[in-house]
């Protein structure tokens, strides 16, 4: 019971990075039809922010918000530099587009920077654990869940209140439709990569906090698993790209902890692939399916 | 001539690939070896050596990405189980005793010749490719397919991570497995043998029947499918043509470095071959060696800048002011900027589909001036068409209310009714696009409903569309043939009816080398019509085809579907707004309306019906 509650605790602190990671993904795909393989280059800058940050006496609280900031700006640089050129392009060259500036931003850093790791010291708070009864759990997994949860609402008033979020929805569920009833589409696209870098801009706090490093290629990982929860909760549903967020780090932690032995457990993403990729083959409209009917 | 060989014509479909396939051969290898002599020493040959199995690399990758439009990530990964499978059968067991004295299956014994472990590393592949492309079928894949891409990341990301952890087989993460020193990749001839066997194979499979079925799916998966083609079956043979080649590659590659280690077949590589695919253009195999040409090029004067310096013409580009561009990651920056620029300013590449032996056999193959004149095949047997009480249903919208319909193969039968009457659903559930929720389609007494479009179509039922839908990327011609292809693919016993003179009869014989997508709007809606008839149809079913076309136009329309059902047997179902056509074409009519037929018979009495007049002009004309 405990481990189960510890687990599942975990894997909610995991999968709500993921979840933030995804829908700022859903978000881009649903106005432009962009899978963004450089949405993780957010986080590579972030980290070396960071790590410019503490290296410079900045205290904790500071960097939260000036990562925010600086991914929201990168967002949108990146969108004006490279992504606005190809609107409209087909699905591949949009894909691989964004390949392009995952790996010219790696190259960048790898040339200006340095391809060693950079480590940066993390508050002493965020390693702590607290035992809740029945269960030991992590206290900056009970931050980021509870952040995450307050994010998560705000998105979604902006999403349902607000013009711009309503135009938003508008253009991801008919971009043509919408553009045709007035809504205009660079204000959307650029307010989409906006929000998607805000969004990034919160889940880099959480993942930076654990990582505790910058290298070149710190945006990879979160950058996969971002897309790949944004694939199973079904590309271009918001609801469904939390939801997969959160199912991806439940399952990871879960699969970690049963398997029976060392060499396993580090076959644990592996794992995880697989069960995707069965995902796809049994279901490859993901879980929240979105309408994209041929019509003939 | 066709027939039901692999290769359509022999001339241009073999002979002219196997001539450009040593042109390109000899051009490529050639460079290379100008390279090698005039810079001289070990560095230059290995650096020859590498980018000679690069090409084979690429090559491979392109028949699959190109012919397919499915866009791969996950290849590399296919190296990686191709190069762990050789590495693992070739090493000498003394070598491999230190690191995988324990590896299951006494692998640590095996000890086979290069050739062998080249075989046992396809094989090792091939299977695992067989799983994938049924998880790929699975998915949906088609040109442009978020969701199959992301599969073959996820294979990529699969074996890297079992090369990482399976210790007992892959050596880790740091050791990796090493051939002994002087063991390795000592002639350049098997280098030159797969190069070349592998443009050979690309070129063949291009041409080849399956190769174009494929092409036809990945310019339009439904067209295809309406025409009989079962784009699934092209990609996994694609996909299987494809990794055997891959596998080649990896094990040359493996067996030339002497070592491998999981980051061999990984991120990096893949990004290296797409981009060489990409920038040289992915729908061709020219394209694909120019590609691994001009970035293989840029790679090592990026990396000289980097590391060295350089001399262009006398002019020293050493450190000093030039050190904030030439120095480490270079090499890297060009390649993701080559990636970038490319798909900004020319995403198909340097050449996009240009592919020399179909420029070659253009310029040097001059067919007839004249187009063939057929005599129309001797009526068929007679054939009915019965669809019986065919619904459907849109969430609560019933877009088809018990409709019922007969025709026969020797008649035009039209299909009338204001917007939303549900004609195209009729033609949709016919042709299978759209499952019926109740009722039968049944032809020459064989229930059809509920059947996969191209079984349909291969029984006979063959459409056009409303909003057309060409192969857009092929020619006039090869627009044609791809349905004919599929046609004796599935070895249909229908008569067959020559290519040119369906051409000449839609009236598009001057055009028949022109790219579909350059035709203008009436010449689409005729290839459509000839393109349906080269499927052998019993029954021609057309969505509206004079749609767009001027009144002139749509009269001529008239003859040119009566001379093609004609010419290939079939009956006619045609759905169409225009009267004059309309009551010109057909023998008998059927009116529908809200999902169900009101009225049916000859165009005269059509005209006459009350209902019908009702259902177009609003109830109060009626009463």
């Amino acid at each position: 019971m405990s481990e189960l509650v510890q687990n599942l605790i975990d894997g909610l602190g995991q999968g709500s990075v993921y979840a933030l990671l995804a829908l700022g993904i859903a978000v881009i795909f649903g106005v432009m039809h962009l899978l963004n393989f450089a949405h993780g280059e957010l986080i590579t800058v972030g980290a070396y922010v960071t790590y410019a940050s503490f290296t410079n006496g900045i205290s904790w609280y500071w960097i939260a918000p000036i990562l925010i900031v600086t991914c929201t700006v990168t967002s949108l640089l990146i969108e004006q530099v490279a992504f606005r050129w190809v609107r409209g392009a087909s699905d591949s060259t949009l894909l691989l587009t964004s390949f392009g500036v995952h790996f010219v931003v790696e190259a960048i850093f790898l040339m200006y920077v340095s391809a060693s790791v950079k480590t940066f010291n993390r508050p002493g708070w965020i390693t702590k654990t607290v035992d809740i009864g029945i269960a030991k759990v992590e206290v900056f997994d009970i931050v980021v869940i509870g952040v995450t949860m307050v994010v998560l609402a705000l998105t979604a008033a902006l999403l349902q209140r607000t013009m711009f979020g309503i135009a938003l929805r508008a253009a991801a569920s008919d971009f043509d439709a919408a553009r045709l009833m007035g809504v205009r589409s660079n204000n959307v696209i650029r307010g989409a990569f906006a929000l998607s870098g805000a969004l990034a801009g919160v889940a880099a706090i959480f993942w930076l906090m654990r990582a505790g490093q910058a290298t070149p290629a710190a945006g990879s990982s979160p950058m996969l698993k971002g897309v790949l929860a944004a694939l199973i909760g079904g590309l271009g549903s918001l609801r469904g790209a939390v939801i997969g967020g959160l199912a991806l780090g439940v399952a990871e932690v879960v699969l970690r902890s049963q398997l029976p032995n060392a060499q396993l457990q580090g076959l644990s993403n592996g794992f995880v692939f697989v069960l995707i990729a069965l995902l796809f083959i049994f279901r490859p409209q993901g879980i929240i399916t979105v309408g994209h009917a041929e019509r003939v | 001539m066709a027939g039901r060989s692999l290769f359509p014509d022999v001339r241009r479909d073999v002979a002219y690939p196997v001539g450009s396939a040593a042109v390109l051969f000899a051009v490529f290898v050639g460079l290379a070896l100008v390279y090698q002599t005039l810079q001289g020493g070990a560095g230059a040959e290995s650096l020859v050596t590498k980018v000679l199995i690069d090409a084979i690399m690429v090559i491979g990758i392109q028949v699959y990405i190109g012919n397919t439009g499915v866009l791969s990530f996950g290849h590399i990964g296919f190296g990686a189980v191709a190069g762990y499978a050789f590495a693992v059968v070739a090493i000498e067991p003394t070598q491999k005793q230190t690191v995988i004295s324990d590896a299951p299956f006494g692998l640590a014994d095996v000890h086979l010749s290069p050739v062998l472990a080249g075989v046992v590393a396809i094989v090792v592949t091939l299977v695992v490719a067989v799983v994938v492309g049924i998880g790929l079928a699975r998915s949906g894949a088609k040109s442009g397919a978020v969701a199959a891409t992301v599969i073959t990341l996820a294979l990529l990301f699969v074996s890297h991570e079992l090369a990482v952890n399976w210790n007992q087989v892959t050596g880790g993460d740091r050791a990796g497995l090493s051939f002994s020193i002087g063991d390795t990749l000592q002639s350049r001839w098997p280098v030159y043998v797969a190069l070349f066997g592998s443009l050979l194979v690309a070129l063949l499979f291009a041409r080849s029947r399956t190769g174009r079925l494929a092409q036809a799916a990945r310019d339009d998966n439904l067209a295809a499918r309406a025409m009989g083609i079962n784009p699934q079956v092209q990609q996994m043979i694609a996909l299987l043509v494809s990794v055997t080649i891959v596998a080649i590659a990896a094990s040359l590659r493996v067996y030339s470095i002497g070592n491998i280690t999981p980051k061999f077949f990984f991120f990096e590589y893949t990004l290296v071959t797409l981009v060489m695919l990409i920038v040289g253009g992915r729908s061709s195999v020219t394209g694909a060696l120019t590609g691994v040409a001009v970035i293989s090029t840029a790679s090592e004067i990026a990396r000289r800048l980097a590391t060295e310096g350089y001399e262009f013409f006398g002019i020293g580009l050493d450190s000093t002011g030039t050190d904030w561009l030439f120095r480490e990651g270079l090499p890297d920056i060009v390649l993701g900027a080559a990636m970038l620029i490319f798909m900004i300013v020319k995403p198909n590449g340097l050449l996009h589909d240009w592919e020399l032996d179909r420029w070659l056999h253009r310029r040097t193959h001059h067919a007839d001036a004249t187009p063939p004149v057929v005599e129309p095949a001797a009526a068929p047997a007679p054939v009915d068409l019965v669809v019986t009480g065919a619904a459907v249903s849109f969430g609560g919208f019933r877009a088809l209310d018990g409709a019922d319909m007969t025709a026969s193969n020797g008649e035009i039968v039209g299909l009338i009714g204001p917007n939303g009457a549900g004609k195209t659903t009729l033609v949709n559930v016919i042709t299978g696009i759209v499952p019926p929720t109740e009722g039968s389609v049944v032809v020459a007494g064989s229930e059809l409903a509920g059947q996969p479009t191209h079984r349909i179509a291969r029984a006979g039922l063959v459409r056009t569309f409303q909003n057309l839908r060409l192969f857009s990327s092929l020619t006039v011609r090869d627009n044609v043939e791809a349905a004919a292809l599929s046609a004796s693919a599935a070895k249909i016993d229908r008569p067959r009816v020559d290519i040119d003179a369906l051409i000449a009869a839609s009236g598009l014989w001057e055009m028949r080398d022109r790219r579909s997508s350059e035709l203008d709007y009436g010449n689409s809606r005729r290839l459509e019509l000839a393109r349906a008839a080269a499927a052998r149809p019993r029954f021609l079913l057309l969505d509206e085809p004079t749609s767009g076309m001027s009144d002139a136009e749509s009269l001529t329309m008239i003859d040119r579907v009566r001379e093609m059902a004609r010419l290939v047997g079939a009956g006619v179902i045609v759905i169409d707004h225009d009267l004059g056509f309309i009551t010109g074409i057909c023998d008998r009519i059927y009116c529908l309306d809200q999902g169900q037929v009101i009225a049916v018979g000859t165009p005269d009495e059509i005209q006459a019906n009350p209902d019908v007049q009702a259902a177009y002009l609003g109830s109060a004309a009626g009463a």
